[in-house]
């Protein structure tokens, strides 16, 4: 059986990203730290997120990840360092992903000084309006894997991100009619230790997170009838990722359509 | 002068825009031809104008003249001898300014049926005959609201909420009365609330989008109506449909026995469904749809609900032409004056970014806290500045330390269990009115209230839920302290403008 897998827009900046280094080399970076905010203005939603590594002391500029951070609460840090221009005050890390944690930290609010920031970009694909007609995937159909990436301890499906690949789940189920809509929660039990602290997620995770999706697409009109919802607490990484993207691919939700 | 009729009113307004004319208007409109009483015959024409301290609003009922005899909207039908257009009257942009409320005191000597004891005094076991029973709707325009503790989901099940409730302090004694309270043999938690304005329903009902981001979920789909809701109904979104809200209003306000009649409820949605109202007429501004603005409720009849305003389409758009109001000679200094300050005041809504911080419903879905937005970020339906997603946001005004002063207000202490808390305000929140989280019992939801439509503010104060801005400047000042945006004097006076227009 043929499948082919949807490269989500985080693996797809990924797989970008890493390609930006000529030799091959990608400097991932993983840690737990406090979130600073710079105050830069260049429109809506243009400030800056900066964090510093505790272990090296180095500030990197964590503005781009899906999620933003919160201030006064520790975040967990996951990105690429690049090579991009300091417009915040930090070695830029594209692509980065945040966590809040449930630890405080001071509030730390700076004022821009000399960065300029970056504006906001929408990202490529947003949802359409609903008055837009939707398309349905034309056949030949087959069975199809789609992910859904999840923060780190979290089952909140992501703005400007999830509700996409849902709906393109629900329309490919609307088109084919599969026997089955197969939807396999992960949580990553395994400990990782980043900055000192054993972290890892709890194993309910996965079974909630699996819930999430059902209830989003059943509420896009799937039929409960042929979900088959299942769990996996000892994820492998997704395969044929580039190295910096398979902790985090760990925490997702799979659902595969099945003909 | 009474304004009714469609010609009466256009042809009067074209005929002299002259600002004399307006003030007239304003001066002369009685309170009695103002005030609709249940059971009345009278007619609802296509169009109504009233006079209120801003100019003029109007309300057009694009149904044709509607005759309020027999019609269940405008009649008692319950024994409490209040109809629908008791609280949502069109001379108050289809909900009641407490001005309104202290004149029916005053004329009917505390008899009107509004002040019935079950939600127009501060408790129903209070001597009713007193007027300091009666102080949250004499002071401040608010209807006691009752929710059942512990919240009950769609099917009426008990939902187990992730807090408890304590009564810090209660004024006017509701919330510990062993008949009403908390404590009661049916638990019940009173708040207090202003009238949510009954018109321009397509826009309260439009689904922008079938996502909820604030859930990270798509809507949900009501049986009844097989469509998505808007979620976009009541301070404390309890109601999912407009068809639900009718009939819990029969239930609770009107103490309506039983089950309401189906068709009682369908000829109130279809009338409710043809009503538009906004500001038309400014008394320094003149008529909102001229020299290229697009205000009035014209535009709110003839355009599509649930759009999302964006760079590129900004919200209250409808006012830009007015930068240009010194080409118009035939304005005066005055009139031009306003109208360029309304243009202005509908340019920093989009566009003066300022640092929203600790609002639960924005600043905890991933755009991080704080985040760089405008007044346009909430408030981004096209037409009424309403959140095209289910808007429930903790703005901070029931929510302590951020809500204004409110001591006649009750004051309740949310202790969330364990692994449970507001995302800002921690496990333990004091609040005057927890909001959304009546509804859902969830500590996230706290303090959330849901956005309402910005039009025809001016017929309709005092503003937010809890009433407790009680001028259109009260809640830019509101604004300017809670984000500490740092407003000029020019900056809240056009803000304030732009909302005198709406
Ligand atoms: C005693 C005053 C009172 C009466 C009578 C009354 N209402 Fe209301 N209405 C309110 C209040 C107060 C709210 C807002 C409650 C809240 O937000 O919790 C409201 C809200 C509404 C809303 C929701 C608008 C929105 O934006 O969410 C609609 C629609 C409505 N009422 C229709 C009706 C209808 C139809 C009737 C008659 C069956 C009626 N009301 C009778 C006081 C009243
Ligand atoms: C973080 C989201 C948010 C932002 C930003 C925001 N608002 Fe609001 N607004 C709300 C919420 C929530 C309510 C309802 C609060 C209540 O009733 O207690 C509201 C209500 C209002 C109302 C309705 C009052 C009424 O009673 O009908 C007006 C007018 C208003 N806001 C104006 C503004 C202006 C002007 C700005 C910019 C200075 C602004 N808002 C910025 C969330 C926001």
């Amino acid at each position: 059986m043929k499948t082919r897998s949807l490269k989500n827009a985080w693996f797809a900046a990924l797989a970008v990203a890493s390609g930006a280094f000529a030799n091959g080399e990608t400097e991932f970076v993983t840690f737990v730290g406090c979130p600073i905010y710079r105050d830069t203005d260049l429109g809506r939603k243009s400030g800056c997120w900066l964090a510093e590594d505790p272990a090296t002391g180095i500030r990197y500029d964590v503005t781009d990840g899906p999620t933003k951070p919160q201030v006064g609460k520790m975040s967990l840090f996951e990105g690429v360092v690049t090579k991009d221009p300091n417009t915040c005050g930090g070695i830029v890390l594209r692509p980065v992903r945040q966590a809040v944690l449930d630890e405080p930290c001071p509030i730390a609010i700076i004022p821009p000084e000399e960065f300029p920031g970056r504006p906001f970009v929408l990202p490529p694909e947003v949802l359409k309006p609903t008055w837009e007609p939707r398309e349905l995937p034309q056949p030949p159909y087959r069975t199809q894997e789609f992910h859904i990436v999840f923060d780190f301890g979290n089952d909140f499906l992501i703005y400007q991100y999830a509700e996409l690949i849902t709906e393109k789940i629900s329309l490919y189920v609307k088109a084919s009619k599969p026997k089955t809509v197969r939807i396999t929660g992960y949580a990553a039990t395994q400990p990782i230790v980043v900055s000192g602290r054993t972290l890892a997620e709890p194993a309910s995770l996965a079974k909630a997170r699996a819930d999430m999706v059902a209830e989003a697409l059943s509420r896009l009109g799937v039929d409960r009838k042929i979900m088959r919802i299942e769990t996996n607490t000892k994820p492998q990484p997704i395969a044929g990722l580039p190295t910096p993207g398979l902790e985090s691919s760990k925490r997702r939700v799979t659902v595969r359509i099945e003909l | 002068m009474r304004i009714v009729s469609k010609s009466a009113a256009v042809g009067a307004i074209a005929a002299c825009t002259s600002l004399a004319w307006i003030a007239a208007s304003i001066g002369e409109s009685a309170p009695d031809d103002r005030w609709w009483s249940p059971n009345e015959s009278r007619t609802f024409f296509e169009r109504l104008d009233y006079a209120n301290s801003e100019g003029v609003s109007t309300t057009l009922n694009v149904n044709g003249p509607t005759p309020t005899g027999g019609h269940p909207f405008f009649s008692s039908l319950g024994p409490n001898g209040r109809a629908c257009v008791t609280c949502h009257q069109p001379a108050d942009g289809m909900s009641v300014s407490v001005e309104t409320v202290r004149e029916r005191w005053r004329v009917t000597n505390g008899r009107d049926p509004i002040f019935a004891a079950i939600d127009g005094s501060d408790c129903p076991s209070l001597p009713q005959d007193q007027e300091s029973s009666h102080s949250m709707l004499l002071n401040h325009g608010l209807f006691r609201i009752a929710r059942p503790w512990p919240p009950r989901d769609a099917d009426g099940k008990p939902i187990e909420p992730e807090f408890t409730i304590e009564v810090v302090r209660d004024p006017k004694g509701c919330n510990l009365d062993p008949q009403y309270g908390l404590k009661s043999p049916q638990p019940m938690v009173s708040v207090y609330r202003r009238p949510r304005p009954a018109t321009n329903i397509k826009y309260l009902t439009a689904v922008g989008f079938p996502f909820e981001p604030k859930q990270g979920l798509p809507l949900p789909t009501d049986p009844e109506i097989g469509q998505m809701i808007s979620g976009n109904l009541m301070a404390d979104g309890r109601m999912p449909t407009i068809r639900a809200q009718i009939r819990d209003a029969m239930r609770v306000h009107l103490q309506v026995p039983g089950t309401p009649s189906p068709a009682a409820v369908n000829t109130i949605e279809q009338f409710l469904s043809g009503l538009y109202s906004a500001q038309s007429v400014h008394r320094l501004g003149g008529l909102l749809n001229e020299d290229g603005a697009e205000g009035g409720p014209e535009t709110l009849r003839d355009a599509r609900e649930g759009d999302l305003q964006y760079g590129g389409s900004p919200i209250w758009k409808e006012f830009f032409a007015w930068k240009d109001a010194a080409k118009n000679a035939s304005l005066t200094p005055e009139q031009r004056a306003f109208r360029e300050s309304v243009a202005r005041g509908a340019e920093i809504f989009s566009k003066r970014t300022f640092l929203i911080d600790n609002s639960a419903g924005i600043t905890n879905m991933g755009f991080g806290n704080p985040v760089r937005n405008s007044c346009a970020f909430c408030h981004n339906m096209q037409r009424t500045g309403m959140d095209v997603a289910p808007g429930q946001v903790d703005l901070g005004t029931t929510n302590l330390p951020t809500a204004n002063s409110l001591p006649d207000f009750p004051l309740f202490k949310l202790t969330c269990r364990e692994g449970k808390q507001h995302p800002h305000l921690g496990r333990v929140v004091y609040t005057t009115d927890p909001g959304f989280a009546l509804t859902t019992g969830k500590c996230i939801d706290i303090g959330k209230i849901t956005i309402q439509q910005m039009r025809a503010l001016a017929a309709r104060p005092p503003y937010f839920a809890n009433g407790s801005a009680k001028t259109l400047r009260e809640i830019v000042d509101f604004y300017d302290r809670r984000y500490r945006i740092g407003l000029t004097e020019q900056e809240k006076q056009d803000l304030t403008n732009l909302m005198s227009v709406l």
